[in-house]
Parts: C-alpha cells; structure tokens; sequence
C-alpha cells in the first residue's frame, strides 16, 4: 500500500512538474480542464493518506532495528544504510510536504526543488529495497498470515529459526490487536484522514472537512487566494485608473480599463487548482486570450508571455503556448462580480488544466514572442 | 525472480544517486546543512522518541488492561493518534495566513475533539458488541451443556 501511494506521489509530482517545466515539442495539453485538478487533488490526499500509512509501516517493522548483531554482514550493513536514508527521506518528504500544504516554511530551502530532488532519492530507495526484498515480498503475498513471517530482515527460506520452516505459529501469548484488527484500524485512519481533508478540492464534501486546511466557501467570491494584493504589493499599480494592457507584438496596441468591458464577453467554467492540493471550479468571464494575440498579429502557434505587475517575484510571469492558447481567458470576471483585488484585477490569465500559480494575476503587458 | 531484483537495485541506486547529484550541485551548502539536519532529525525522533513512547504504552496496556478490552482500546488509540498527528500543526498554525487565503481558519482543536470522542464512542460501541456476544455465547453453551445433561 505505501509503494502504490508513493509510486502515485511520484507520478503526479512529476506531471506538476511539466507543468512548471515543460518541453516546448509538448506544450501543456488544455483538455481535460480538470485534468491538474485531479492530478493535484490525488497528489496531496494520497500525500496526506501517507502520513498514518508511513507510521504504522515503521511501527511494525521497528523490532527490526533492534536485531542481534547489529550488523551481520557488509551486505546488511549497506542494506540498513540504505534504510535509513529511505526512512529519513520518507518522512522529511511526508513532513515537509504537509507544511508546503499549509505554508510554514520552517526550513531555509526552496520547497519545490528539494521536494522534487528528494522524490527520486525516496523512490530510488524504494526500488533498491523491494529489489532486495522482492523473494520475501512473493512469499508473503502468496502466503497465508498465520503460517508466514513476512517481517523478517533475513530472507524466509535462508532462516532456521523462521516458523515457515517450522510449521504454524501458534497464537501469541498475549493476544492484542490482531493483524486484522491492525490493517482494520489503519484503513479506519488512512479513511479518516482523506474523508476529513479532500473537502478541500471535493468541492461537495467541504462540510466534512474537519480537518481540511482550505475553505474554499471562506475566499473572496467563493474562491480561495494564494498570493495576497498586499504579500504582492501590486495595490497602487493594479487600482490605478490609468492601468493599461501593454500587448507587444508585429502590431503592438494598448488596452485601457473601459476597453475591456466589451471585450469581455467570453465565459468558461473552470476551476482554479492549487499544486498544495485545493481546487474550486468559478465561472469566469473575460476576453480571448487568442483574440488579443490575434490582433496583435501573432498566430495560434505563437508562444505568449503574460507579465504581471508584481516585481520581484518568480512566478509572476507565465507562459501559454499550444492547445492552451486557445482556450484561456484573460478574466475580468468571477462568479458573476468584477475580479477582487487578490484575484487579479483588473486583469488576470486563467486556463484549463494549469497550475493555479501559472495562472498569472494582476496582468499589464502580454509578449507576442514567436 | 533474480533479474527482477537486479533491475529494481540497480534503477533504483541510479535513481537515488541522480536525485542526491542533483540535490548536491543545485542547493546551496547552508539549506543543503539544514536539509541534512533534517533527515538526521526525523530518524532520530522517530526511532529514539516517536517509535519507544508507542511501545511503552503497548507495554502499560498490557499490564494494566485484559485482552478484550485491550485490543479495543488498541483501535481507537491508533485511530485517534493517527487523526491527531495530522491535527496537531494545523492547531498549532490556525490563523496564521491572510483572512482571503481561506487556509487555516477552521477550529481545528474543537475538530479534533469531534473526531477522537466519535472514535471512542464507535470503539465503545464495537467492544460493548463483543461483551454481549461472548455473555450470548456462554450463556448458549451452558443452556447446551444443560440439555445434554
């Protein structure tokens, strides 16, 4: 169970990080428009799911770590390195990932980049160790529980003192919580957990989200923010009333405040989806981002650069190329209101299935690049 | 079986090793000291403080609580200490983002609460089910015994 949830982690982390980094010979497909939010939305459920998985794991195997002697062999001498540096990876991952989730940044490192790079360490250990594992891994899955010990660090067959070389076990001296009981009570929490949680990117379930870090129902226009106007201190520049879309291009052209509204005729439901795993669809309304392109003398093969405002951060500048080209909207619009201040306004970009954060607010020039 | 394992150990070291090449040559040398101090920290803490402190209070159980009730009391533990770890830093962070964030806002603590008594109350439920159980079962196999005489 807990390789199939990291396997999961790591094949949505990396479909997050396309998006972040694409190849440009494979842009960003734009359908389907939920697509990041179900990727994302697994990613930090399965992420959270983890936690009491990881827990349990290391209870049940930590009589292990008190084997006699310590250190039998160079082989296992390396094979508990190893361990270790699964164990540590697994949880600063699980750790630090939940913080990223509630944005404490406890630590001195940039979330993303470590998160990523310590994702290949985890797996690759992960691999290392079902490969040595993987003759006790067969056996205990072909095995019936009572007549298999499938926790032992010393492979079944090669140990003498196993009781599948010796028959059935008989029932432990003081019997607690059986296996069943055990794996019954992990299901219960890891069902917990998720029910308690998802509420955030299940829209419906939110009012079961005891323990959802996001309220998606408490945001501005229904829509919760993750960069503040103040963090970005865009205020002045983004209210002032002589804002202007700057679109530069083989025939450059300026939209002020009134020119919008006419041109903001064009309505999509999408959501908006965040990689730390809450999400919300909006009915949003704007103009063509393929239409301002358009007019500017770019094509629908153009690769386009949306600049915010805001100074002095990284993502404030995206780029939309290919399928999502013609999709996106630049919004002025949400949920039937003029775009709040920390949405965006006056102006922001919002496509089907993009990373909340490339979704790129408080817009003042658009770069017809190619 | 033996070239599976191969595969596995051999894609995996590769792995790893890219992900710490890639950790050593891009982060800088004080976040990758901390990133250290990290790993070595949560091993630590689990394996000398986390892990020890679950299986002292296995250990009390055992000695204070009978079997029946002990594996009980064992689920709605587990259940209620799994929920919490993932509680606790959101008791601890609440309210400390932007109000439009709609991150945190929720009263976590009072949450928690929530969900450990309705724990204690199906894990009640579960073990008072068994009690009456066992009472219908001897109470059957003395009626039984009654009969035969």
């Amino acid at each position: 169970m807990l390789g199939i949830a990291i396997g999961v982690l790591f094949v949505t982390g990396l479909l997050s990080h396309y998006q972040y980094e694409p190849w440009s010979w494979l842009p960003e497909p734009a359908k389907p428009v939920w697509g990041y939010r179900l990727t994302q939305g697994i990613h930090v459920a399965t992420g959270l799911a983890t936690i009491p998985l990881l827990l349990v794991k290391l209870w049940s195997v930590y009589p292990n770590l008190f084997r006699f002697p310590p250190i039998r062999s160079v082989k296992r001498a390396i094979e508990r390195v190893t361990l270790a540096i699964l164990v540590a990876t697994a949880l600063v991952q699980v750790i630090t990932g939940f913080l990223n989730v509630l944005n404490w940044y406890p630590f001195p490192w940039y979330f993303p980049t470590v998160h990523r790079f310590l994702a290949y360490v985890l797996v690759g250990s992960v691999l290392l160790h079902v490969g040595v594992k993987l003759p006790d891994i067969a056996y205990g899955l072909q095995a019936r529980v009572r007549e298999a010990d499938v926790l032992t660090e010393v492979p079944w067959d090669e140990n003498p003192e196993s009781h599948s070389n010796a028959g059935t076990l008989p029932d432990p001296p003081t019997p607690g919580i059986s296996r069943r009981g055990m794996l019954s009570a992990v299901g219960a929490g890891v069902g917990v957990v998720v029910l308690t949680t998802v509420g955030q990117t299940v829209t419906p379930l939110e009012r079961l989200g005891l323990l959802a870090p996001r309220q998606w129902t408490k945001g501005p226009q229904g829509v919760p923010v993750n960069r503040t106007a103040e963090q970005a201190k865009i205020m002045a520049a983004a209210t002032s009333p002589a804002w202007t879309l700057e679109v530069v291009g083989p025939r450059p052209y300026r939209l002020t405040l009134p020119d919008l509204e006419p041109r903001a005729v064009h309505e999509a439901r999408l959501p908006i989806n965040c990689v730390e795993g809450w999400s919300v669809g909006a009915d949003w309304r704007g103009l063509s981002l393929l239409d301002v392109v358009l007019q500017a003398g770019g094509t629908i093969d153009s690769r386009i650069l949306l600049i915010s405002v805001e100074e002095n951060w990284g993502f404030n500048h995206s780029f939309v190329e290919g399928p999502q080209l013609s999709a996106a909207l630049l919004a002025t619009h949400l949920n039937g209101q003029r775009l709040d201040l920390d949405h965006g306004y006056p102006l922001r970009l919002i496509s089907p299935n993009r990373a909340g954060v490339l979704n790129t607010k408080w817009l003042n020039r658009i770069e017809v690049l190619t | 079986m033996k070239a599976w394992r191969i595969i596995l150990a051999v894609s995996g070291i590769a792995l790893a090793a890219f992900g710490v090449f890639r950790l050593v040559t891009e982060i800088a040398p004080h976040a990758l000291l901390a990133l250290v101090i990290w790993l070595l920290a949560a091993l630590v803490l689990h394996d000398a403080v986390l892990a020890p402190s679950v299986v002292g209070v296995g250990w009390l159980l055992r000695r204070r609580i009978s079997d029946r009730a002990r594996r009980f009391l064992q689920l709605g533990l587990i259940l209620s200490s799994l929920v919490t770890v993932v509680a606790l830093p959101m008791i601890f962070l609440r309210g400390s983002q932007p109000a439009v964030k709609a991150l945190l806002l929720r009263n976590y603590g009072a949450n928690l609460l929530v969900l450990i008594g309705t724990i204690a109350l199906a894990s009640l439920i579960l073990y008072a089910v068994q009690v009456a159980r066992d009472r219908a079962r001897s109470s059957t196999g003395s009626a039984a015994r009654g009969a035969g005489e």
